[in-house]
């Protein structure tokens, strides 16, 4: 395949919070404005702009992508909108990509931005109409309650406790006591974990991710560009999305294939053969502490069932020997959905240049790669990066 | 996701309130009219199996997702099945917290390749296993409208 080798080349990141007094919009340009600052460039410089953003039911705007136009710095310029649920952050850069691999464009701001806060009484009544109307809608799901027979089945397959699970809880809260941007960070225990409010069983309050405010940004550019913009690139090596089943129900919901299918894109795109060696760092979804695992697995960085033991083993912290959402993931981070893929694109270009401060991963690691997961469940977005 | 601060003040910040004014009407579709009038007037469960794919939807389907292929056909299955996963839910879509916890399960429904999402009913949580064998629970033929409550749940045979 001929294409035009891309590099993200800055970042930026608002705080993620629970109500923002700042719209969408405002969001959308904070972060913005942080990624070109962040590399020195203006938005003349910018020749395409990607913009990701979850359910336009959040905010009750039905055309997200235009009323987010003017934050993403979309004002005369090639803009797009799209969206696959929380699996939009890592395919809004995958997005942007295109854009300059195709040799269109040279440059592309890709901009994530989540105003959960504004529907009331809940977000999750939007999350309903996510459902079929006609087969489930009427019977009131949350997704909380469809995590919760994933989660029973992984552990039923496996035979996992959620005490072990919960010990993702535990590292990825403490992780983020390093992140500026976080919402939750916190030193927790497995105890408080399995003693915090049963939601839907096996699913805890501590087991998930808060709903958020937030947005992040990257900037994308052409080689030959990114070489006068900045000595330190970080390289878009492989990309991969896949979507499964529309009846979700009817899924092996215990592995997701589809997240290996869309790894195994993005892997046989940069070249890699053995992930479980070459991928030295990554940031898998972690929406739930038991996803953590169940998308090391679908990305081949563990064999299945075999992930837990990877985190009894100490192998996932920051300073273990496969770091694993060493940014505090959206468990501690927070979880403004489509930003928080978009946060974890930037924690691995971070960590790749060695600018992660004190969440810096040892080891100098020069190959990570991103992963989102969303629509009914049956989404899996990934990217890998090489320094 | 979940919440794991409720905001009730928001009188800290400058807010106005607004609502999308538009409720729905929605069509069966093709398919699922033939599932739900069996429902309705034979408690009947109505399949369709795609010839070339070997795979059979319940509800039944006007079209395979995986050849695009026209399905005209359905096949009865006996509406029986086994417990694939299952989750006691304690809080109800705002957060308020359920009169009483509901099962909630997905079915590996016989004779198909799919599974129902419905809940539990006859049946303690700490009863409940994968595989446990179930059977639908319908309303009576005169309360029957067509619509996926007229099935209240799925009971152990
Ligand atoms: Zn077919």
């Amino acid at each position: 395949m001929a294409y035009q080798r891309v590099a993200i080349v800055g970042a930026g990141i608002t705080k993620f919070v629970r109500r923002a007094q700042e719209t969408g919009k405002e969001l959308a340009a904070q972060a913005s404005k942080m990624a070109l600052e962040s590399c020195g460039m203006t938005m003349d410089d910018i020749e395409s702009v990607s913009l990701g953003t979850a359910p336009d039911a959040f905010d009750g705007v039905h055309m997200k992508g235009e009323y987010l136009s003017d934050g993403s710095g979309g004002w005369r310029k090639p803009y797009m909108r799209q969206f696959v649920g929380g699996g939009t952050g890592v395919f809004a850069p995958i997005h942007g990509w295109y854009h300059v691999a195709s040799g269109m464009f040279d440059t592309c701001l890709v901009v994530c931005s989540e105003k959960m806060s504004s529907c009331h009484p809940h977000p999750q009544g939007a999350f309903k109409t996510i459902f079929d109307h006609t087969t489930e809608q009427p019977l009131n799901p949350t997704l909380i309650w469809i995590f919760a027979l994933e989660m029973n089945r992984f552990m039923q397959t496996y035979g996992i406790t959620k005490e072990e699970i919960a010990l993702v809880s535990v590292k990825n809260k403490k992780n983020a006591m390093d992140h500026p941007a976080a919402q939750l960070p916190m030193e927790i225990t497995v105890e408080d974990v399995m003693n915090s409010e049963t939601l839907a069983w096996p699913v805890n309050r501590l087991d998930i991710s808060p709903a958020s405010d937030g947005a992040a940004a990257i900037v994308l550019a052409s080689e030959h560009v990114a070489k006068r913009i900045t000595d330190k690139p970080v390289w878009i090596d492989g990309v991969g999305w896949n979507l499964d089943t529309a009846y979700w129900a009817t899924r092996d919901l215990y592995y997701p294939r589809y997240v290996e299918k869309a790894a195994r894109m993005a892997y046989d795109m940069a070249g890699i053969k053995e992930p479980k060696r070459e991928i030295e760092i990554a940031e898998p979804y972690d929406p739930f502490d038991y996803k953590e695992l169940h998308h090391m697995e679908g990305l081949l960085l563990a064999d299945r069932g075999e992930a837990v033991q990877m985190l009894l083993d100490g192998k996932t912290q920051r300073d273990g020997d496969r770091p694993m959402c060493p940014s505090g993931g959206a468990l501690g981070v927070g979880n403004p959905i489509s930003a928080t893929g978009l946060m974890k694109i930037i924690e691995i270009f971070l960590q790749l240049r060695g600018e992660a401060g004190k969440r810096q991963v040892p080891g100098n690691p020069r190959c990570g790669l991103a992963q989102a997961w969303g629509d009914l469940m049956q989404v899996g977005t990934v990217v890998v990066m090489r320094r | 996701m979940g919440l794991t601060e409720k905001i009730n003040r928001t009188d800290h910040l400058s807010y106005f309130e607004g609502q999308i004014p538009v409720e729905y009407v929605y069509t069966y579709g093709l398919g699922l009219e033939k599932f739900f009038r069996a429902i309705k007037d034979k408690g009947q469960f109505l399949a369709s199996r795609c010839k070339a794919c070997g795979v059979t939807y319940l509800p039944a389907r006007s079209f395979c997702e995986r050849c695009l292929g026209g399905i005209e056909d359905t096949v009865e299955v006996p509406g029986t099945g086994s417990v694939y996963s299952w989750t006691v839910v304690h809080l109800n879509m705002d957060e308020t917290p359920k009169e009483e916890p509901a099962i909630l399960a997905l079915i590996d429904m016989d004779g198909t390749d799919c599974r129902f999402m419905h809940y539990l009913t006859g049946v303690k949580a700490e009863d409940v296993k994968a595989g446990l064998k179930v059977k639908p629970v319908l309303k009576a033929k005169k309360d029957r409208v067509g619509h996926i409550e007229d099935i209240l749940g799925f009971q152990p045979v």
